[in-house]
């Protein structure tokens, strides 16, 4: 494009003053050629007419016709002759050729006309002839002053010649296409030699051009061919420079890129390892400090059944706290470091929200009871596409949170459906202290706690909300938190909408597995204390499980009699009547005819009793039950039947 | 040059006597139409020949016929004019001495004289320019001995020598075959007649016939025909006649001085005018090449002289 330019601008530098020059020259060369012309024909012309004058002066001197027809002969043989006439000095023609067109001058004049017709494009030229004056300068003319030059000339007739300028035409017209043909060639050969001078700098420049658009697309390894007699051979010698040092420090800087990079993945390697060798502490840690935890609590449990001073009391209340928040802690830590460890399977699938919903509320209603605060879940009719396992988690930890954290008033779960997004919003509303905006990032990191530097055990782990953030990344849902200081807090989870599916679809494979195993399980729930049965029966009918009730063994024993087949037992140890939760569950076993695998609820904690249940092969649960417990219990009994 | 300086010279020596002489009148005064060179070389000749006769240079006055003309007249024994305008201005003027008119043809005499109504006298004379007829036809004899017959045209008017010319003619048996031209387009008419027939065209002066316009067509036909032409004047030779006989300026001046120191001894002017005495031949020599004739003109010269009885 730039050497296109640089061409046209040069032609162009060449070809103007060539062209002017040439167009100049072929001017003068016409002016001078076209007035030399005329000036000759005229030239010519007055010369014929001159010579036919003086040839004619003795024929007219002496009227010889013949000689003066014979003159007019030969004048009328030369070229653009037209006619001619010669004259007596009476007027009278005397010898005439050719074809006369023009009128007769009534006077002749002594002197030589030149009369031109443009219109026929011919000359006319009168010649007077005159006596030829011989200088005698003799005394005898009077006197001797009498010469030649001042006496007066007599004209003895006059010759009239008309010449016609056709042959001065194409003479012109020749000269035109000459001049033409000499200034083409001018210019041609100037354009010639200007193209060919032109090719000498464009060249040059065109792989100059080249050179530098090869570099600049980043070929560092392209190099100019020098040559001696290149004009532009420094240029190109120090654009090889330049672009050899452009390769030597752009290979120099992809190698120490190369070299970073390298170092930066061993060191992300490392860390992550590190993260990873962390997390499998933490896991196996947290794994291998649940058993004596577990102990722990049991024997807290016992030693609260002993009867104790009133100090004591209080004592072994404040160890069943501590124990309790330890265990709690230590399950927080297995799902972090699982999540961390990416042991956690994702398995979308489309659920009924309400499901999910239900199952929060039986599991939350006597923690909400506890602290007297009001938890109030609003049904919610929408289908999302998720994993439920998940989700559950993300809301437990929300409301767990809301609870804690809120001393007075109500804690709210909802869910807003947004049709024309697809999408739909749980919303996790309560009226407690509420998140000051300059701690509302950093709530979300593991261990973060807001006014709580003494770490102060009533007031959570915090690593719920870490667990939050982490399990919605995973699942990529968009977490919201509206909150201000004082005025409670709104945590809220974007779910895409989905199609409602049929119920074999809500469940995927998998982990899912244990509650899959709960869908369609029918299990027989005896135990006396209503408040506690209903709780019990709603967790499990949440977990999809079939449930068949009973206040004690002898509505159990109806419900087998009328065909009830239940896959599992759950009986608490102390029943009305003489038979405690053992005799029960073999006298039920007994009923249906074969081992029905069964679990033993009780808020005693009597070594005893354990001993019992474990000589009766029944897994003895301390009140209150942790529902996670429970599910991986029933999951656990029920694989075995 | 050598003559230009002369006439300087001349020139210069006769002012200065003009100059000293204006007291006392001269003899002699030459009275000049012009001051070209023919002129000049008459005068200086007549003035050397006077002063060589005795006649002082002081006597001797030249004048110009401007300055006559201007008022400054002068009184004289005798004067002498050089050319037809000098004579003319003393023929109006009739001074009451002899007055000699040098150096012009017998025609512009004769016109002079019939314009101003004089006659030729001894009082009123002329020396001619022209030949005498008898010079001439010898001439034609001497030179030419094969002509049997000559040509002659005679212009209108005045013509002295014409009955002059016959007599001769028929005096040496030379038949003249004669025109007469009355107008410049009769001329070529009648030189075809006169050209036929003779051997010679004998031209006689006469202006209107020839003279420089008309001396080439002439020349042309004479030769065309075969007939050379016998002129008047050197300048005619030069212009393709064959041969003329002349008077030269020198003689004229001559001649004149010897009849002005007869005239200032008390003899009278010749009456009718006179011709030279002396005379020069002029040949062309390409002419009579070409016509294949050999002639010498100095020889020439000496065979006539020796004719007419001069050394």
């Amino acid at each position: 494009m730039i050497v296109r330019r640089i061409r046209r601008r040069i032609l162009l530098a060449a070809m103007l003053p060539v062209s002017l020059v040439v167009l100049l020259l072929m001017a003068v060369f016409l002016y001078i050629g076209m007035g030399d012309n005329e000036d000759s024909h005229g030239q010519r012309a007055r010369s014929m007419a001159r010579q036919l004058a003086g040839a004619s002066e003795y024929g007219l001197f002496s009227g010889n016709v013949g000689q003066l027809q014979g003159l007019v002969r030969v004048a009328m043989q030369e070229s653009a002759v037209r006619s001619v006439v010669i004259l007596n000095s009476r007027g009278e023609i005397m010898a005439s050729g050719g074809h006369i067109t023009y009128k007769m001058p009534a006077r002749l004049s002594a002197q030589e006309v030149l009369d031109r017709d443009i219109l026929r494009g011919t000359d006319l030229l009168l010649q007077p002839i005159a006596a030829e004056q011989v200088a005698l300068n003799d005394l005898f003319d009077g006197s001797a002053r009498a010469s030649a030059s001042t006496a007066p000339v007599r004209v003895l007739g006059h010759v009239m010649l008309e010449v016609t300028g056709e042959k001065l035409r194409q003479r012109q017209l020749q000269l035109l296409r000459l001049s033409v043909m000499l200034g083409l060639a001018g210019i041609l050969l100037g354009g010639l030699l200007a193209v060919r001078l032109g090719q000498g700098v464009i060249r040059p420049v065109a792989r100059v051009s080249r050179l530098i658009e090869r570099i600049g697309r980043g070929e560092f390894g392209a190099r100019a061919e020098l040559r001696e007699q290149d004009p532009l051979r420094d240029l190109q010698q120090a654009l090889n420079q330049m672009a050899e040092r452009l390769e030597v420090g752009r290979d120099e800087l992809e190698r120490r890129i190369a070299q970073a990079t390298q170092e930066l993945r061993e060191k992300k390697e490392e860390a992550e390892s590190a993260t990873l060798a962390k997390s499998r502490f933490l896991a196996a840690a947290s794994h291998d400090l649940r058993q004596p935890t577990h102990a722990l609590g049991l024997f807290v449990t016992r030693l609260g059944q002993l009867t104790h001073d009133a100090q004591a009391i209080d004592l072994v209340a404040n160890m069943d706290r501590a124990v309790q928040a330890m265990r709690e802690l230590l399950d927080a830590l297995l799902d972090i470091s699982r999540l961390d460890a990416g042991a956690v399977p994702v398995h979308l699938q489309a659920f009924a929200l309400n499901d999910v919903f239900d199952q929060l509320k039986a599991e939350l209603a006597l923690m909400a009871a506890e602290k007297g605060l009001s938890l109030r879940v609003r049904p919610c009719n929408v289908w999302v596409l998720s994993d439920p396992v998940q989700i559950h988690r993300i809301l437990l930890n929300l409301l767990g949170n809301a609870l804690r954290y809120t001393r007075a008033g109500s804690v709210l779960l909802a869910c807003r459906g947004k049709g024309e997004e697809g999408s739909a919003w749980i919303e996790v509303w309560d009226t407690g202290i509420g998140i000051a905006a300059e701690h509302q990032e950093a709530i979300f990191k593991e261990f973060y706690q807001v006014d709580n530097p003494e770490r102060e055990r009533s007031k959570g782990l915090g690593l719920g909300l870490n667990i939050v953030q982490r399990t919605a990344r995973l699942l990529d849902h968009r977490l919201q938190l509206c909150s201000r200081s004082g005025q409670g807090s709104r945590f809220r989870i974007e779910l895409p909408l989905t199609a409602p599916g049929a119920m074999t679809d809500r469940r995927g494979p998998g982990r899912r597995e244990s509650l899959d195993e709960l869908v369609g399980l029918v299990v027989l729930v005896v135990e006396d204390d209503d408040l506690a049965r209903a709780a019990l029966v709603n967790l499990l009918t949440s977990w999809g499980a079939t449930v068949a009730e009973a206040p004690g063994l002898a509505v159990a024993l109806e419900q087998l009699q009328r065909g009830l087949q239940p896959a599992l037992i759950i009986s608490d140890y102390r029943l009305p009547g003489q038979e405690d939760g053992i005799q029960a569950v073999l006298r039920l076993r007994l009923a249906a005819q074969k081992e029905i695998p069964a679990c033993l609820i009780s808020g005693d904690t009597d070594p005893d009793l354990m001993q019992a249940a474990k000589v009766a092969g029944l897994t003895l649960m301390h009140k209150p039950v942790r529902p996670a417990k429970l599910r991986s219990l029933i999951g656990r009994l029920a694989k075995r039947s | 040059m050598l003559l230009r300086l002369r006439m300087v010279l001349a020139g210069v020596w006769l002012s200065c006597m003009v100059a000293l002489g204006a007291h006392a009148a001269p003899s002699v005064v030459i009275l000049s139409s012009e001051s070209s060179a023919a002129y000049a070389e008459t005068a200086q000749a007549l003035t050397e020949e006077l002063e060589r006769g005795g006649v002082p240079r002081s006597s001797v006055l030249m004048m110009s016929t401007r300055e006559w003309m201007d008022g400054r007249t002068q009184s004289a024994r005798l004067y002498v004019t050089l050319g037809a305008e000098a004579a003319g201005l003393l023929a109006a003027s009739a001074p009451g001495v002899p007055v000699l008119c040098a150096l012009l043809p017998r025609s512009s005499f004769e016109a002079a004289l019939l314009q101003y109504g004089r006659k030729a006298s001894s009082q009123f004379s002329a020396l001619f320019l022209d030949q005498p007829p008898a010079r001439q036809l010898e001439l034609i004899r001497l030179a030419l001995p094969g002509v049997r017959r000559v040509g002659v045209l005679w212009g209108a008017g005045l013509s002295g020598d014409r009955s002059e010319f016959r007599t001769q003619a028929q005096a040496v048996a030379l038949p003249l075959v004669e025109a007469e031209v009355g107008s410049e387009e009769q001329l070529f008419p009648a030189l075809k007649h006169v050209l036929e027939g003779t051997d010679l065209l004998l031209a006689v002066p006469s202006p209107q016939i020839y003279n420089s316009r008309t001396i080439q067509n002439i020349l042309l036909t004479s030769f065309r025909a075969n007939v050379p032409m016998m002129a008047f004047s050197p300048a005619y030779v030069r212009a393709g006649a064959l041969l003329a006989v002349y008077v030269t300026p020198h003689q004229v001046g001559v001649q004149a001085a010897q009849l002005a120191r007869a005239v200032l001894q008390g003899k009278a002017l010749p009456a009718s005018g006179a011709y030279s005495t002396d005379f020069q031949i002029a040949v062309n020599e390409h002419v009579a090449r070409s016509l294949g004739l050999s002639m010498d003109a100095l020889e020439l010269t000496r065979r006539l002289r020796l004719l007419e009885g001069r050394p």
